[in-house]
């Protein structure tokens, strides 16, 4: 009998700490695992009996690249308790919060993360001598992600300015203005970034796992739109009836809870992949063009393709981001009124605020007492949602690579490829 | 610091090796270092990265001159990682408000144990073997010594590679020590206090140029309590403005609930010492009374 136990402890260049333990007998894979060791901070239970308007405030803790992401979530779900209606420009200024963190999110994962893999390199450091000029368009990119969420937020990790009802601050129209001709000169640079990922070879393995996406009828929703669809199963909820669909699970090797559909008890993958995959035809018009250019057109299974979907997002994330800016800054009719906080009135309840975080959908569960006070939170995060899913896919991966005759050193190798691909972010999944 | 301190263009630059370690957080002090791009690689160039895990695949080397700890320590197996990085490191920089106060992660101490908030969050008696063996959450300060801290959640970048270049060339800047209220003044902007809105900038440590209130957001307390810090002060000042004094401690809580706990774990125990005194100096005292009756 031939054993072969494969571990990789403390992937490197993700966010936060996990191991993968894989073992093969006999050309069979035995165990596939995904542990992740996050220490648990419990956020769940130390939000309970605390005043609502702390709460997206320590939610943003929960993890520093999708702050935003979670306290946009945090605050739609208690806009949705307390039947608050926002204002155009409000919506807005969220939609370019989130943006924001898909252009940090997006340009750290895919050169910080994933390119070092693709060229031979422990880390992107090499790359300031070897490729001067893609090391400091790629460090641009990340830049104008950061400086889109400090003039809209207030700071580039953990927003100030979004709160319940509003912001507590705008910046004026020359700014707007000045981060709109940023955004439209950074285009041809994420075209070349999806030039860049299509040009990597990567094993030829489809996710036999469902997708789980946000979706609109008319635009590639990311922070506005209620309703959730399993692609595969094609069951389609309201966000308020998440964990009537979503089921998760306890595993002894994992601090993060796992999930799956409660319908078909599938695993499933949330994330760019998914979200290109349910609304592809409504992607802007140079990233669609990006898109079919690189060959990507759904249905799109292979989950490497991730980092490609996340290459996709950022032309269309940077067209929006500029379409946003202008008429923010008042061009084109622009959109009047104010972002100031709404006024409105306290109410017991309980709501779901879902968006799609830069890593995929993002669902925050609050119940309130009468007085704006937590009764209970529940918070599933991307991350915990596709474990399950990435095990599949990595025990697949495995299973091809043996029957290849691949040796342990690049099965190991391809492993943690595809972990990055998932773009996972642990410290988000044990929360 | 070995090799450190004084730099001579002429000869060979000593580089102090460098790691970056993450406990429990949530990896924004790390990316607030990746933010300074435009700096970025000038800093690379004046340290020696050798470990640094978020970005970088190259292992955790044997020796090392400084070690930059982001987060708080949640776990038995944590409290190890410090000491370790501790005893192996010349110099050692706690950085953002988890690692040098226990922060958000901290608040996960307090009244409510440890255990029952992991059996509300996981199945009971479900808690994951990876989770490892949870300890009440706390600051790096308190399990070893810390050099250097760079506060705030997250930590500003500049003040991060200043913090850096302080350790790095040399400085007997000192520390601020003084409450947020001051930084407010100076940037005339209006109190909350004035609208009756609860604001933690009476309390907190200065130092970030009221970044929060500048933009017309309450002081949420992050860089920690001032020394200078007068927190009965502070809830007579609620009660002025008509700010209540229970909101007031519950915000509090948010990045000072292991110094909170700390505090009134000594009071207790001062009060129990006050107890024992007293309790010795009535008995000192009948006896001195039964003794003088005696005498008398």
């Amino acid at each position: 009998m031939t054993k072969t136990a494969i571990h990789v402890d403390h992937i490197a260049r993700i966010e936060g700490h996990g191991n993968v333990h894989l073992v093969i007998e006999d050309g069979q894979v035995k165990t596939c695992e995904m542990n992740v060791v996050e220490p648990a901070r419990l956020f769940e239970s130390m939000v309970k009996g605390r005043h609502f308007s702390e709460i997206p405030y320590i939610a943003s803790r929960i993890c520093g690249i999708c702050s935003a992401s979670h306290v946009v979530t945090d605050l739609l779900a208690i806009e949705h308790i307390f039947g608050i209606e926002v204002s155009e420009r409000t919506k807005a200024l969220r939609d370019l919060l989130v943006y924001g963190s898909y252009l940090q999110n997006h340009a750290t994962h895919l050169f910080v993360f994933a390119a070092p893999d693709f060229v031979g390199h422990a880390s992107v450091f090499p790359l300031a001598d070897e490729a001067p000029d893609l090391f400091e368009q790629a460090l641009a990119l990340k830049a104008l992600g950061n400086e889109l969420c400090t003039k809209v937020g207030g700071r580039s990790v953990h927003p100030i300015t979004a709160v319940v009802g509003g912001f507590t601050h705008e910046i004026t129209a020359d700014e707007y203005l000045d981060l709109a001709q940023k955004m439209e000169a950074m285009i041809p640079f994420a075209e070349a970034t999806v030039d860049l990922f299509q040009s990597f070879e990567v094993p030829a393995i489809a996710t036999e796992g469902d997708m789980l996406a946000m979706v609109a009828p008319d635009h590639y929703a990311v922070a506005d739109a209620r309703a959730a669809r399993f692609l595969h199963a094609g069951i389609e909820f309201d966000p308020d009836d998440v964990e009537e669909h979503l089921e998760e699970y306890v595993v002894s090797h994992s601090a993060a809870l796992f999930a799956r559909v409660r319908e078909t008890q599938q695993p499933y993958f949330t994330g760019a992949l998914s979200r290109l995959n349910a609304s592809w035809t409504q992607l802007s018009s140079q990233a669609k063009v990006a898109s079919a250019k690189a060959g990507v057109r759904p249905p799109v299974k292979n989950p490497y393709f991730n980092n490609l979907a996340q290459a996709i997002e950022l032309v269309d994330a940077l067209e929006h981001c500029s379409t946003l800016c202008r008429l923010l800054a008042g061009e084109k009719g622009g959109i009047p009124g104010t972002s100031r906080p709404v006024s409105f009135d306290i109410c017991a309840g309980k709501g779901v605020g879902f968006t799609e975080a830069p890593r995929g959908a993002l669902f925050h569960e609050l119940e309130l007492d009468g007085e704006g006070r937590v009764v209970s939170a529940s918070i599933m995060t991307p991350t915990a949602q596709n474990v399950a899913n990435l095990e599949a896919d990595m025990r697949q991966l495995a299973e091809l690579l043996i029957g290849e005759g691949k040796d342990e050193e690049s099965i190991r190798g391809e492993v943690e490829k595809l972990v990055r691909a998932y773009d996972p972010c642990l410290s988000c999944s044990v929360h | 610091m070995a090799g450190a301190g004084i730099i001579n263009t002429n000869q060979v630059v000593y580089r102090p090796r460098v790691v970056v370690v993450g406990l429990a957080s949530c990896f924004g002090c790390q990316l607030q270092i990746t933010n300074i791009e435009s700096h970025l690689m000038e800093l690379l160039g004046q340290i020696d990265l050798t470990y640094w895990q978020l970005a970088s695949s190259d292992p955790m080397p044997q020796y090392f001159d400084v070690a930059i700890i982001e987060g708080a320590v949640t776990t038995q197996e944590s409290v190890e990682t410090v000491r370790t990085l501790r005893r192996k490191a010349d110099t050692l920089i706690a950085i953002g408000a988890c690692a040098t106060t226990g922060g958000i992660p901290g608040m996960a101490g307090g009244s409510l144990g440890l255990a029952d908030r992991a059996a509300e969050v996981y199945e009971k008696g479900s808690l994951p073997e990876a989770c490892g063996e949870m300890c009440v959450p706390r600051p790096i300060s308190s399990v070893v010594k810390v050099d250097a801290e760079v506060r705030c959640c997250p930590i500003d970048s500049y003040d991060f590679v200043k913090t850096l270049h302080r350790l790095v060339y040399g400085s007997n800047r000192a520390q601020l020590t003084s409450t947020l209220c001051g930084e407010c003044k100076r940037n005339e902007t209006t109190c909350f206090y004035a609208e009756g809105t609860l604001c933690l900038g009476l309390i907190t440590r200065s130092g970030c140029g009221a970044r929060c209130v500048n933009l017309g957001r309450p002081c949420n307390g992050c860089a920690g309590l001032s020394p200078d810090a007068n927190v009965d002060s502070a809830r007579d000042a609620c009660v002025r403005y008509g700010v209540s004094v229970e909101r007031f401690d519950k915000a509090l809580e948010m990045f000072n609930q292991f110094e909170l706990d700390a505090v009134l774990e000594q009071e207790q125990a001062q009060k129990a010492q006050d107890k024992d005194e007293a309790t010795t100096n009535q008995a000192s005292s009948e006896a001195d009374a039964s003794d003088t009756g005696s005498r008398g």
